[in-house]
């Protein structure tokens, strides 16, 4: 076996140019394909972190039905036994806050927009949600107060500031139309470009009177540890709750379907550039490995007539190919960590391109990368390995050569 | 013994000449002339905002206060329809041939971008039923005595709990309405703009209702060729007969 090793190293040694074109076809396609995939991991990590802690919550408790009209919110589908609902909740090291999300037309001078409003208990969110650190200009909502708190694009939008009179049409619980004018206390910059666009947020009590709740919510926004993976503990939430009939516990994967098919796309996307790795790899090493057999067909010969077993042949071109895949995964993963480092950095900032737009994606505009070792460490194994598979073919005509064929060629 | 029955009569007689028409027979003076049993026309619907102008055109169809179809003519829409069967509103799609049923809070969309909504299209029959009327007294509006009424929701779930309604004395038809909020504030004014006697009824035949928190938006509706009481194919008024 060291001879064979030492065989195919002399042999890539021989033909270096060859060899190292070919690594370098190898080493660019995978070094793209990391920093491709370190950008992706570091948008898609800020993304989660901004849905959860800005705008959804790890999990949300609410009405089968409400759940099944969610886009509208239906005030009337509100949670019953909601009391009940958060004892149960309790000991599963749950934390818990009450909203009520409702759409409304907001006016100020002579610009209106439609946008999602959210009452909200400011002690209860203001601990679990990171929106009261948010807050650029003014302050946070305070308990029974008639103050609004708008996102930075939204007072962009309605060109609001501080102090501002915004109203508020809506309809109530009920289906009246219901109007207040609400005093602009505070400017939030999270980011979460979304909530800075779409949200505005006032306290629950206001709510509760303005759209005749009576005491009722719509949504129960629950927060734990191990959010990034919720599956588990929603799990155990429906098993919690298991007999109090027509309530729906959903993760925040499957109420966040726009970051998910904005994600899907990009991995689609990404898959591709792996793909084409994949075939220039493929591509590469098979030319590359065929000539090496069609040139040494007189060698082969050699090797045969001492001895050689067919599969100690193909074992040395398969271990030569490796060589070829090694040294391009080796400079693959350095050119990948190179420009995975400038991403990871200083990423990329798109706020001027991406400024009002809904691409999905819960980052602002400035768009980091994150170290993403498993992709190292699959991306180098994959190089090794298709090298090897694709020499495989072109590889087996050398054992196919006749030896006196072999020792009469030119 | 007759010289006072006659008395009585005479006295009874005199007072009923005097009383003072109630608000609930001034309502139901006015639906009589805007309900109809068959009703067909062709329509012109202007819908005015801060980006300008836009006109759609349509054909409308009505049987009674549960069944409307609206078949819109206008390039842009040409073959969009709009069926309400009761309390159910369909939608009609000829690009997709799809039908949609609208319900829930689909309902309060607005209608082609106007300041009606499809939840405007439904409602219970006639204003009695969701109002406690009151008579506010007579006004000349536009020259036209009138009587005006406030309306109040008797329900929760009314859509606009409080209106102002001015009716013409004469023609009993209304000439303005004001809708308000549960907090008191003017959302949107409708306003009759012309009147036509069309088969012994007095029947509004354009309006423009304008959305009063904004500075631009209305909407004018136009009603031509009106045909009232001619009788129409029941079936027209279908879900079969929306993808025809």
């Amino acid at each position: 076996m060291r001879f064979l090793i030492a065989l195919a190293w002399k042999n890539l040694s021989r033909y270096r140019r060859r060899t190292i074109i070919t690594a370098l076809a190898i080493a660019v396609g995978l070094g793209v394909y990391l920093w491709m995939d370190a950008w992706i991991y570091g948008v898609k990590l800020d993304s989660q972190r901004n849905l959860v802690f800005y705008e959804m919550g790890a999990a949300k408790v609410m009405k089968a039905s409400y759940w099944k009209d969610l886009g509208s919110f239906p005030l009337k589908e509100s949670i019953e036994n909601l009391s009940l609902v958060e004892e149960r909740l309790r000991p599963l090291g749950v934390q818990m806050t009450r909203r009520v999300p409702f759409s409304g037309e907001v006016f100020l001078g002579e610009g209106s927009l439609f946008i999602r409003l959210e009452g909200i208990d400011p002690v209860s969110d203001g601990r679990l949600f990171r929106l009261k650190e948010s807050v650029e200009q003014g302050r946070y909502l305070q308990p029974g107060e008639q103050g609004l708190l708008i996102g930075a694009g939204l007072a962009k939008d309605l060109k609001a500031a501080l102090g501002d009179l915004i109203t508020v049409r809506c309809r109530t619980r009920q289906g009246a139309f219901q109007t207040f004018d609400l005093e602009v206390v505070g400017i939030l910059n999270s980011p979460n470009p979304q909530v800075n666009r779409r949200y505005a947020y006032l306290p629950l009590s206001l709510v509760d009177e303005m759209l005749q709740m009576e005491g009722r919510v719509t949504e129960l926004v629950l927060f734990f540890s191990g959010w990034d993976r919720p599956e588990q503990k929603v799990e155990q939430i429906k098993t919690a709750l298991a007999d109090l009939p027509g309530l729906a516990a959903v993760s925040w994967k499957l109420l966040a379907s726009d970051y998910f098919a904005a994600l899907r796309g990009d991995t689609i996307g990404n898959t591709l550039m792996l793909f084409l790795v994949f075939i220039i790899a493929a591509v590469g090493i098979s030319n590359t490995m065929l000539m090496a057999v069609m040139e040494r067909h007189r060698e082969v010969g050699m090797m045969r007539a001492l001895g050689m077993k067919d599969g100690q042949i193909r074992l040395s071109f398969l271990l030569e190919a490796a060589g070829i895949g090694l040294i391009g995964a080796l400079g693959g993963l350095a050119l990948g960590a190179a420009l995975s480092f400038w991403i990871v950095t200083w990423g990329v900032d798109y706020s001027s391109l991406l400024e009002g737009m809904d691409y999905g994606y819960r980052v602002k505009g400035l768009m980091r990368g994150a170290w993403h070792p498993e992709a190292f460490a699959g991306a180098f194994i994959f190089a090794l390995l298709a090298s090897m598979v694709f020499s495989f073919i072109p590889t087996g005509r050398a054992v196919r050569m006749q030896i006196a064929a072999c020792l009469r060629s030119q | 013994m007759k010289r006072a029955i006659f008395a009585l009569a005479v006295l009874i007689g005199a007072a009923w000449a005097g009383r003072a028409i109630s608000a609930e027979e001034i309502i139901r003076a006015m639906e009589r002339n805007q309900v109809h049993d068959t009703a067909e026309a062709d329509g012109t619907l202007v819908i005015t905002d801060r980006f300008g102008s836009r006109t759609k055109t349509f054909k409308s169809f009505s049987a009674g206060e549960d069944k409307m179809l609206i078949a819109f003519t206008n390039p842009e829409e040409k073959g969009q329809k709009i069926l309400k069967l009761q309390e159910e509103i369909y939608l009609y799609f000829p690009e997709a041939e799809e039908i949609v049923h609208l319900q829930g809070g689909a309902l309060k969309q607005s209608v082609m971008g106007s300041d009606f909504s499809y939840e405007d299209l439904t409602g219970e029959k006639g204003l009695l039923s969701l109002y406690d009327a009151s008579l506010l007294g007579e006004e000349e509006l536009d020259g036209r005595r009138t009587y005006h009424l406030r309306l109040k929701g008797k329900k929760s779930g009314v859509a606009y709990p409080l209106e102002e309604i001015w009716v013409d004395a004469e023609l009993m038809v209304l000439k303005k309405a004001n809708l308000y909020a549960l907090s008191g504030k003017l959302l949107k004014d409708l306003v009759v703009k012309e009147v036509k006697r069309i088969g012994g009824k007095n029947v509004p035949v354009a309006f423009l209702m304008r959305d009063k928190m904004k500075k631009v938006s209305s909407t004018e509706f136009k009603l031509a060729n009106l045909r009232i009481d001619q009788g129409l194919p029941p079936k027209i008024f279908s879900r079969e007969n929306l993808s025809w």
